[in-house]
């Protein structure tokens, strides 16, 4: 997997997208209703390395989540998810569904 | 029989001896001995309740002599011979037996056999202290100078300090200029300040005090004499050839010469290849920079960070350092943040196995990733690969345990290796004063807790990066350390040093030279005793080895302490009942 070091730039200039504080512990995907086994740990990941391929792969999944804030309410690193899931599909939007 | 009164207390150790020593039959064997006249045992001897006991056990019974069998003389011998002292009986009346290191821990599968040799090496103390006679500390005038060796912040702030108690100092540096490591850095962690300008404030320091006298091209090229009494030669480098050698007379040393640079090996995690960089090479590139750091004309954007590189390497290469470096994962960090700070549309990815950024640290850790930089985590027998690539470019591949195993690829501008701390190569100073090093080659204090900048040279101090990896604030508070160590000795004015040496008996010593050549620490020479040559004995060199007593043709030298008639005594005793 090639990294892409402007992906995160673009996924950050769409609006705030802030994840760094992320420390890959697991809480959220332990706690989601929905069982999303990629959000929003792993997706984040692939946002902040740049590993644009692995999060078109999964537009689907980024749009199944209920913005239910399970995992921001339980995140120990108090990563803002829910905006960083909306700010995600804002650029998917733009990018990939030419909205 | 004996007229000695001597008093034996034999430890359980809190069943550390106990439970693989049968202790009151121990008891029941020793104190009909010849000499004793008193025996007990207590639970823990170096209680102070039990101390109490031994005092007055001395005072009221009249006691001449003391024996305790509990743990090794390296932890507790002084205890007992203050103990002794105390009481009013001479310290060197006193003999420890070690039943613990060297008996009960050794002999846990055989409870009669470690009683048998517990009895045994007891009995051999009691002989010993049989033949004690009262011995008076030598006490050596101490001379209120220092040497102090290596001129990075260590060694300058050492100088200083030993300067301002009003000790006069020799401070010396093996390169043209004071300043080392500190000296050459710009913007330091964890406050940002400015290396050279912390390195110049201390030179400056140093040029307002008289009593500091600086040596640079400068070595330490012989030492003789002991504690509080050295006799140093300094060695000059001057123009072309030309050598200057200066003596100086001093009461203690401290050395603070520094480490060296890892410098990875052609082609370990790529460094050979264009754009492969050393944590420092990369540091000189950022503080060089005053713009957008560049190479080779093109701003660097992209940076790879390869953590641990000379740092915790496996058992199983050749000469490994097993240690963490301690500073790297710091300065690394540190690093980025700088580049973010002069580039803000860089791109940093740091490669580590464990990020160590202990205490105050952490902070950096978290600055730097709300900076941009990302942490891939990789392990330690997968280590990233390192190859050319087009475009300029060098792509490192690594597989990345945070992003669940995947291997990940990045194409960056630079790749820097965090090099970590190594000891630096001066086998020379490690020939004069034979200081111990440990097996990370670093050199070794007396214990890392409570005596973490003594060596066993008495006299000798170290501090710094020389002892092991530290960052620089570290390494001030061991130079701190080691001008109190060393102040502590030259501001009381003299030493007081074992008796334990060897003496000549001028009536049976007819200068044959034997021991003189025996001697490793060159304390005998001839001298005149009623006309007569003779050997002497130098008492501020002899450390009392005894290697002189054997090779002695006409039985002329004794050890005081361990003479040879207490030495034979205490083999009777051991093979008592034997044969």
């Amino acid at each position: 997997m090639l990294v892409n070091p402007d992906f995160v730039d673009e996924v950050k200039r769409s609006e705030e997208f802030n994840a760094s504080a992320c420390m890959n512990c697991g809480v959220c995907t332990a706690v989601c209703p929905m069982g999303i086994e990629l959000l929003p740990r792993k997706l984040f990941r692939y946002v902040l390395l740049g590993i644009k391929d692995r999060v078109l792969e999964n537009v689907e999944t980024i749009y199944s989540c209920l913005l239910c804030r399970m995992c921001e309410a339980n995140c120990p690193a108090k990563v803002r998810i829910a905006e960083n899931v909306r700010t995600l599909r804002y650029y998917i939007n733009k990018k990939v569904f030419k909205l | 029989m004996s007229d000695r009164r001597i008093g034996v207390y034999i430890c359980h150790c809190g069943g550390n001896i106990s439970d693989y020593v049968d202790v009151e039959r121990v008891r029941e064997a020793v104190q009909n001995e010849p000499g004793v006249v008193v025996a007990r045992t207590a639970m823990f001897t170096c209680s102070d309740a039990t101390q109490q006991e031994i005092v007055q056990d001395i005072k009221e019974r009249n006691l001449d002599g003391l024996v305790v069998a509990s743990c090794s003389p390296k932890l507790h011998l002084f205890t007992f011979r203050n103990a002794a002292r105390r009481a009013g009986l001479n310290p060197y009346q006193y003999t420890q037996v070690n039943i613990r290191e060297q008996c009960s821990w050794t002999h846990t599968d055989d409870r009669d056999g470690a009683t048998e040799k517990a009895i045994r090496l007891i009995r051999a103390g009691i002989a010993r202290t049989i033949l004690t006679e009262p011995l008076e500390p030598i006490i050596i005038d101490t001379v209120p100078k220092v040497l102090v060796a290596g001129g990075g912040i260590a060694g300058l702030r050492a100088a200083i300090g030993m300067a301002d108690i009003g000790i006069s100092v020799f401070l010396i540096e093996k390169s043209p200029a004071v300043g080392g490591w500190i000296g050459r850095l710009e913007k330091m962690y964890p406050h940002g300040r400015n290396g050279r300008q912390l390195i110049d404030k201390l030179v400056d320091e140093v040029k307002k005090r008289e009593n500091i006298t600086l040596f640079t091209n400068a070595e330490l090229v012989e030492k003789s004499g002991n504690i509080g009494d050295f006799n140093v030669k300094i060695r000059v480098s001057g123009q072309g050839d030309k050598k200057d050698d200066i003596t100086a007379n001093v009461g203690s040393i401290i050395i603070a010469t520094g480490f060296d640079s890892y410098q990875p090996g052609a082609g370990e995690y790529g460094y050979g290849i264009d754009g492969v960089i050393t944590l420092p090479e990369f540091k000189e590139l950022l503080d060089s920079s005053d713009g957008i750091p560049a190479r080779n004309g093109k701003a660097i954007k992209d940076v790879v960070y390869i953590y641990c590189v000379g740092s915790r390497q496996q058992p199983d290469r050749e000469n490994p350092n097993l240690y963490c470096s301690r500073y790297c994962c710091n300065a690394a960090v540190h690093a980025s943040l700088l580049l973010a700070e002069k580039n803000p549309k860089s791109h940093q990815y740091h490669l580590f196995r464990d990020v160590r950024t202990y205490g105050r640290y952490e902070l950096l850790y978290s600055q730097s990733r709300e900076a941009g930089s990302t942490y891939l985590r990789f392990g330690e027998d997968d280590p990233p690969a390192v190859e050319r690539c087009s475009g300029g470019k060098i792509k490192v591949t690594v597989k990345d345990l945070l992003t669940f195993g995947e291997e990940v690829e990045i194409k960056a501008d630079i790749v820097v290796l965090v090099t970590g701390m190594v000891p630096r190569k001066n086998g020379e100073l490690v020939d004069v004063l034979k200081l111990p090093v440990g097996r990370d080659r670093f050199f070794n204090e007396i214990h890392p807790k409570l005596r973490p900048v003594e060596t066993v040279v008495d006299g000798v101090f170290i501090c710094g990066a020389c002892q092991g990896p530290k960052n620089s604030a570290e390494s001030v508070a061991s130079a701190l350390a080691a001008v109190t160590q060393s102040a502590s000795i030259l501001k009381k004015g003299y030493v007081e040093l074992d008796p334990l040496m060897a003496s000549v008996n001028p009536q049976l010593c007819d200068w044959c030279d034997e021991c003189v050549k025996v001697c490793p620490y060159s304390a005998i020479e001839k001298g005149e005793e009623q006309g007569k040559e003779v050997a002497r004995i130098n008492k501020t060199g002899c450390k009392g080895c005894g290697g002189c007593v054997p090779v002695c043709p006409r039985e002329a030298i004794d050890l005081k302490g361990y003479t040879d008639a207490q030495i034979k005594s205490m083999i009777d005793g051991f093979l008592k009942e034997t044969f």
